[in-house]
């Protein structure tokens, strides 16, 4: 059924036709270098991976090797918007355009368009490992090209790549879609070390509250460990609050164990990767390096296995390769550098968030639906589970977080989260609105950065 | 009061409208906010639904003017005349003034328009013109 599923997907006007025998023979035969799941493994640094990608093979190629001199871990690949809205005709036409000019008239490289035997060539020239990022509610053609390309980590899923990016795309079919993307990796998987997969914990990157974050990457993990994914990482971004990350790294990291196991996943090894700051950067260039840098501080600070960079062009747009690989040399060095960093943990705030995240995955196992997938989509449509600031129209919405004066993300109203009640008043009671209104208290936690 | 809000065109842009959403909660109105990418006949269809009060459209883009276009011939098919018609957000595409936009808007069939307005500056004029078109009535 599988198998013959994958025939219909790959088989498109959009593709070169797909030697599935050949493609497995080189995941078999591949260099254990690309394969970022064997790094964490035998590497003892936080591995650092800038954004990037552009519509042609040369300019990413120069990109690669301008990353590559800037010492880096892991390479990325950026996918355009239309190949992630599967307009893969727009794509070929945009792709055509910018290889014509010198103007890049895509926002990411159209892997789709470009194809795995031409893709495959850049990757293995490299031969570091390659993760792949895009926003694509329905990402088997994509993943299938990605995978048969040599790239083998894949980000994204059904609730990270939807909530945050579209209005309307139904919910459950991205749950479905993705089923795919996991069977496959997990197939993939077999052959050779694991390929890794990510969630995308940033989410709409907008005071976004660490337990939902949490809940959604660990329900996000056990759909992809299902599956039979080996090898997955559990991501969040910068709060704004340096004890609250360090608090949530605990939480995470202990909680993505527990549940892994209690799923009968003992044997699946998971990371957990830290975004520098994903909320709006200021303009001013010398602030941004200042505020990368302290994003690295604290991607020590919470023992991350991997960290994904900004730039110090963040606020002005897509970065040119020389910045991009600037931010890179910038993180390498001050990771080199930090030596010597206190364990820390704060029992009170711990338990406080374990609790938050433990109640609502309570309730989202005890939906009455007879798969996982359904019990989550249940959940996000009764609003047990809710983002801020998300522009789909699933999401509940209800839910309003505001920062404490040390700028920890607070519950202020809980909507339909089933947060106890003394959670919920030990959140509030740290909250000080300061004479000022609701909204502008929000309009200036989320402009902390500026 | 009842209000129909939420983002007109393809304008993602989620942020304000969920502040828009709830400063209207806090002032008290009954919200319905059909949210970001909604095209104009979606909200006049919600206006009829909800029997609101209030229309108010936001625009961060700046496409709105586009999207105006047809509105006051759908007041004309709807009898729509006891509800407030309001824009605000980022109206045009490049810089404009104040001087240009609001005429302009105004002529659609906006009762208000704010051009890069302050949010509650703007609530409180919507406001202070529901309660002097309620005396009147």
């Amino acid at each position: 059924m599988f198998q013959q599923e994958r025939y219909i997907i790959t088989n498109t006007p959009y593709t070169e036709s797909f030697d599935f025998d050949e493609i497995e023979e080189f995941i078999t035969k591949a260099d254990k270098n690309l394969f970022i799941s064997y790094k964490f493994k035998h590497s003892d640094k936080i591995l650092v991976q800038p954004r990037g990608g552009f519509p042609t093979y040369d300019k990413v190629f120069k990109l690669y090797e301008e990353f590559v001199n800037a010492g880096v871990d892991v390479l990325p690949l950026t996918i355009d918007s239309n190949t992630r809205l599967n307009d893969y005709e727009m794509a070929k036409k945009m792709l055509i355009l910018s290889e014509e000019s010198d103007e890049n008239m895509l926002n990411g490289y159209p892997l789709v368009t470009h194809g795995y035997r031409t893709t495959r060539k850049m990757v293995t020239h490299y031969n570091t490992p390659i993760s792949l990022r895009h926003g694509t509610p329905d990402a088997r053609l994509l993943i299938e090209v990605a995978l048969a390309s040599g790239i083998f980590e894949i980000e994204g899923g059904p609730i990270t790549y939807l909530l945050p990016y579209s209005k309307n795309f139904p919910l459950d079919k991205a749950f479905l879609y993705w089923k795919y993307v996991e069977r496959l990796c997990a197939k993939y998987s077999k052959l050779n070390e694991p390929i890794n997969r990510e969630s995308f914990g940033p989410l709409s990157a907008t005071l976004q509250p660490p337990a939902i974050v949490i809940v959604i990457q660990l329900l996000e993990m056990l759909l992809s460990l299902e599956e039979g994914v080996k090898s997955f990482s559990v991501s969040f971004s910068q709060t704004g609050s340096i004890s609250q990350d360090i608090i949530s790294s605990n939480v995470i990291k202990r909680l993505a164990r527990k549940y892994a196991d209690k799923f009968g996943h003992n044997d699946a090894s998971i990371h957990l990767v830290y975004h520098q700051w994903m909320g709006a950067f200021p303009r001013n260039k010398e602030f941004s390096d200042a505020l990368i840098n302290t994003s690295t501080v604290i991607a020590s600070m919470v023992r991350a296995d991997k960290i994904i960079t900004k730039t110090r062009d963040e606020a002005f747009g897509i970065p040119t390769p020389e910045v991009n690989a600037s931010a890179v040399r910038n993180t390498q060095y001050t990771l080199n550098i930090l030596k010597g960093i206190p364990n820390i943990s704060d029992e009170e705030e711990e338990e406080n968030l374990t609790t938050m995240v433990e109640d609502i995955l309570e309730a989202v196992f005890n939906d009455p639906a007879d798969t996982l997938w359904r019990q989550i989509f249940n959940s996000i449509k009764k609003g047990i589970i809710d983002i801020p600031f998300s522009p789909h129209i699933i999401n509940a919405g209800e839910a309003i977080t505001v920062r404490d004066k040390n700028y920890n993300i607070r519950f202020y109203k809980r909507g339909n989260i089933p947060i106890n009640n003394k959670c919920l008043a030990y959140e509030r009671s740290k909250i000080d609105l300061g004479g000022r209104s609701l909204v502008e208290n929000i309009i200036h936690d989320i402009g902390i950065m500026l | 009061m009842r209000v129909v809000t939420g983002v007109v065109g393809n304008d993602i842009h989620v942020v304000a409208n969920r502040l828009i959403e709830i400063s209207l909660k806090e002032r008290g109105f009954e919200v319905f906010n059909l949210g970001v990418n909604t095209y104009l006949e979606e909200f006049i269809d919600a206006v009829i639904e909800t029997d609101a009060n209030l229309l108010l459209i936001s625009s961060l883009n700046g496409e709105a003017e586009g999207w105006s276009r047809d509105l006051l011939f759908l007041k004309q098919r709807f009898d729509l005349d006891g509800v407030l018609f309001a824009i605000g957000g980022n109206l045009s595409v490049g810089e404009a003034s104040q001087e240009d936009i609001v005429p302009k808007y105004k002529a659609y069939g906006y009762d208000l328009v704010f051009h890069q307005i302050d949010l509650n500056e703007g609530l409180d004029k919507i406001e202070e013109t529901l309660k002097l078109r309620e005396e009147r009535q």
